[in-house]
């Protein structure tokens, strides 16, 4: 089981994406995830480049994009920069600000000057063809158990517009997503064993998290690297989890292993992580990208100055289970929160409803009962129960429309595709008519106890009115 | 080899004070002096001040790959020939020394718009002057007015594409429309409003459309580009009737108190509208132009006074874009100004600054008194083609030395300037 990683040759390092919520990167539009139906469509089409000696060497590759139309799906949050019919404005000061104080935490030097690049992509799912980003700073670490590790980059980067749909004539792009801004963190290949993995993706994302970033499905991505003596690089992508990030680092050391064992060579290829930490082929390791500046825009001169502001509003790394502590947790429900990375939107769902017990339930608890017992996969999960909707079931909670007892029956109902606003409909148990019915019950068996009462109601209202609703029905009619 | 001296393009290591980067030196935007760029291995370019620089040490020259290019004539397309002027459209950026430059060969148009051949074979392409657009002046309407009449009398050729800056296209457009005189075959102005370095540029389209356009039977000078943000049609827009309407939308065109010629899709033209046929006539350019014309805009409070200047600088013409249906600040001495400035020679025609609509002096006394002034009112003529109007009018010495011949070739529809029967 155990593997001797430095025997091995163990390399490992990650590339973790998140999401900022400030304006886009490049333009003044809300960094907004939309559910509702999109406003308009644009159909675009993609052509060949000629690349850098002249020849059109990326020809081949585009020659699948080429015949394709491209349909980018908008809403009224959407502007001219997304569509790729205006320039793009300044780089988003925010964003930037982030970016550079993200860099002081994790020890790197920021570049004085910088060009904001544009990475050719081609499979649509940028407006332009390109993708802009730029390089902020190099050369960081981060103290871990096992040593040092560095951090090669960090970089400022738009992200891309979602896919909804793709066939071999059309690809559909919703547009909301393109331009939030993302900060990419890469380390050295330093790490050297799984735990080391996982503990580099806490820190790291534990220094994340005192910023304005993006919470909930997809607004964290992270990319594995993992190579073993004679083995080869292999990027293992998306994965969401630190848990994972260690069981996946193993499994693709021992996967690596054992094609060597059995003399096969190991390509150096994209794999994509599976809830078991498992892996499966995605695609062949992609070429260098082609870079080349972002023409509308000057040259970004970080000035001694703005380095010192960043410096001197720095947030401070807090200790988080002693800060979960304070807020009434016991060590079991700190664990389960930290496990999963849900410290601020704990805090945030505990402001709301004023109980941490029913804020890690409705956070956590819930949501992973009902997924297992519906058999719903991790990631379908946290898509059903967003953070938002989990957010609005705690703010009901708190405005006393629905009880503590419906709010597994609400999730129940969300995960069979109840849209959240039916979801909460419940046959009010409208309190006179609960109160008649009630009395109804207590009248056809007199003479029983609270409790008794109690259970008959609630398996008659299934769950459709509030416990303590009924016991103060109860307690008025019951002798 | 420490010794060479780097130039743009060569592998160099910079040495600062604490740390070392090696990479390929590119070169700086001219509104960045003091500056080294450097292209790292990631891709990513980083920037230097030279003050911090202690050396730079020459490592490599990188080879250069230039492949030749070919193109295969195939005779059973038609050819067509292109002036190529600037703009957008034809700059493309080296990526290994950070330069832009421009495209001017037919071999060059090839490799980056390949589409542009599918349906013709670009034998002639011309490269009269390079310019942004707003850096030409009616000298360059008329070298590229030579060249298409030499073009458009090649019995070789069956049509003219005109590649050109944005900003000032219209004019262009304009200008080569009176310019060129007894048409006979299809002069095509096109553009580009995103670099053609990108997989979404329009000047994929814009050229496709351009060569269906140049190969029609539509005899007239037209500007075609995109019909809306959709890379799916373009519009073939009357030379005199058509405007940037917009500083960065692909559709940026549009056609004012008119209607386009017609819808070319990748494919197929769909006719919208009535043209003059190709035909086996020879062009003829009339390349006359007066320089002393000038474009005004009217606005509240503006004084009188500033026409002065033009009396006192000897303009022969000016263009007062003006308020509403025609009108300028009604006091009385704005009107004793337009009658002085015209009893001593200039001419002084009106047009609308809502772009869309036509002109009506009757409605108000306001227009009434300013008719009576003697501004020649355009009607519906766009301002900037009525400039170039202008200017070519009165470069006729026979025509500019009698008001009332002026007056009337002003308002002789030469080149669909001028449209009876608003419909929008």
């Amino acid at each position: 089981m155990d593997l001797d990683y430095s025997k091995i040759g163990l390399k490992c390092g990650l590339e973790i994406h998140q999401q900022l919520d400030t304006r886009k990167l490049f333009c003044n539009c809300p960094s907004l995830l939309r559910k509702d139906e999109p406003d308009f469509k644009i159909k675009r089409k993609l052509h060949a480049v000629a690349g850098q000696s002249g020849e059109v060497d990326e020809a081949a590759i585009y020659q699948v994009s080429l015949d394709k139309n491209f349909i980018y799906e908008g809403y009224d949050s959407t502007c001219l920069v997304e569509l790729d019919e205006s320039p793009p404005l300044e780089i988003n000061k925010d964003a930037l600000k982030i970016a550079m104080q993200i860099s002081i935490l994790l020890n790197a030097k920021i570049f004085p000057l910088t060009q904001i690049m544009r990475k050719t992509v081609i499979d649509g799912s940028n407006t332009s063809g390109f993708q802009r980003t730029v390089l902020i700073a190099r050369d960081g670490f981060v103290e871990t158990k096992f040593g040092k590790v560095g951090i090669e980059s960090i970089c400022l980067e738009e992200d891309s517009a979602r896919i909804i749909q793709n066939t071999d004539k059309e690809s559909f792009y919703r547009l909301d997503r393109l331009g939030i801004p993302l900060v990419e963190i890469a380390t050295a290949p330093d790490i050297k064993n799984p735990q080391q993995a996982k503990e580099v993706a806490l820190h790291i994302g534990k220094i994340l998290r005192l910023f304005k970033v993006k919470r909930g499905l997809g607004t964290i991505r992270q990319d594995v690297n993992v190579s073993i003596k004679k083995g080869a690089r292999v990027e293992i992508k998306g994965v969401q989890k630190p848990e994972l990030i260690e069981k996946s680092v193993e499994l693709e050391a021992k996967r690596q292993l054992n094609l060597i064992e059995k003399k096969q060579n190991v390509k150096s290829e994209v794999r994509k992580v599976l809830p078991s930490g498992e892996t499966e082929f995605l695609r062949p390791m992609p070429g260098a990208s082609r870079m080349y500046p972002e023409t509308d825009l000057p040259l970004l001169k970080i000035s001694r100055a703005m380095i010192d502001g960043a410096k001197k509003n720095l947030p401070e790394l807090k200790d988080e289970s002693e800060e979960l502590l304070k807020l009434g947790l016991n060590h079991e429900m700190i664990k389960l929160v930290l496990d999963e990375e849900k410290i601020e939107e704990f805090k945030e769902i505990e402001s709301i409803l004023k109980n941490p017990r029913i804020a890690v339930k409705i956070l956590i608890t819930y949501p992973k009962e009902i997924a297992s017992k519906e058999k719903i996969p991790p990631e379908k999960s946290e898509e059903i129960f967003d953070y938002e909707i989990l957010k609005f079931v705690a703010e009901l909670v708190a405005g006393k429309k629905i009880s503590e007892e419906q709010i597994k029956n609400v999730f129940e109902r969300i995960a069979n595709g109840e849209t959240k606003e039916n979801a909460i409909k419940f046959e009010k148990s409208d309190a006179n008519d609960a109160e008649e019915k009630i009395r109804g019950i207590i009248k056809e068996k007199p003479g029983l106890s609270e409790n008794a009462y109690m259970g008959l109601v609630m398996s008659a209202f299934k769950g459709k009115i509030s416990g303590k609703e009924v016991m103060e029905i109860i307690k008025k009619y019951a002798k | 080899m420490d010794n060479k001296k780097p130039s743009l393009g060569d592998r160099v290591e910079i040495h600062l004070s604490k740390i070392i980067y090696e990479g390929v030196l590119l070169e700086v935007p001219e509104s960045e002096k003091g500056i080294i760029l450097l292209k790292l291995d990631s891709g990513y370019n980083i920037g230097f001040n030279k003050k911090d620089i202690l050396q730079i040490k020459f490592l490599k020259r990188e080879k250069q790959k230039q492949k030749e290019f070919e193109i295969k004539k195939d005779p059973s397309k038609p050819n067509v020939a292109m002036i190529i002027t600037g703009g957008t459209i034809a700059s493309r950026y080296d990526s290994r020394t950070g330069g832009v430059d421009a495209l001017t060969k037919p071999e060059e148009l090839f490799k980056y718009y390949p589409e542009l051949f599918e349906k013709a074979n670009v034998v002639k392409a011309e490269v009269p002057f390079m310019k942004s657009s707003e850096d030409m002046d009616f000298r360059d309407w008329q070298k590229i007015a030579k060249v298409a009449e030499k073009f458009l009398n090649d019995g070789n050729i069956k049509g003219v594409i005109i590649t050109h800056g944005t900003d000032t296209l219209h004019y262009t457009s304009a200008a080569l429309s009176f310019f060129l005189r007894n048409l006979n075959k299809p002069v095509v102005l096109t553009y580009s409003q995103r670099s053609i370095d990108r997989a979404s540029s329009d000047a994929n389209l814009n050229l496709r459309c351009a060569a269906l356009a140049a190969i029609s039977d539509i005899a007239e000078v037209m500007l075609v580009g995109h019909g809306t943000t959709n890379d799916d049609f373009c519009y073939a827009m009357p030379g005199t009737k058509v405007r940037k309407m917009h500083t960065s939308r692909r559709d940026a065109f549009k056609t004012i108190n008119s209607k386009p010629f017609a819808k070319i899709f990748p494919d197929r033209i769909e006719i919208i509208s009535g043209h003059k046929k190709r035909n086996s006539g020879k062009a003829k350019s009339d390349l006359k132009f007066e320089e002393k014309i000038a474009l005004i805009k009217v606005y509240p409070g503006q004084d009188e006074n500033i026409l002065d200047y033009y009396l006192k600088n000897k303009y022969k013409g000016l263009i007062l874009e003006t308020t509403g249906l025609g009108h300028v600040p009604s006091k009385k001495a704005w009107l004793n100004k337009l009658k002085e400035i015209q009893e001593k020679g200039i001419i002084v025609c009106a047009t609308a600054q809502t772009i869309y609509g036509r002109l009506d002096p009757l409605v108000y006394s306001n227009g009434r008194k300013i008719l009576e002034a003697g501004v020649i009112f355009l009607e519906d003529m766009l301002s900037e083609t009525a400039l170039v109007k202008l200017g070519w009018v009165l470069g006729h010495g026979d025509w500019a030395k009698n008001r009332e011949t002026v007056k009337e070739k002003m308002l002789t529809n030469f080149a669909h300037e001028l449209n009876e029967r608003l419909q929008e």
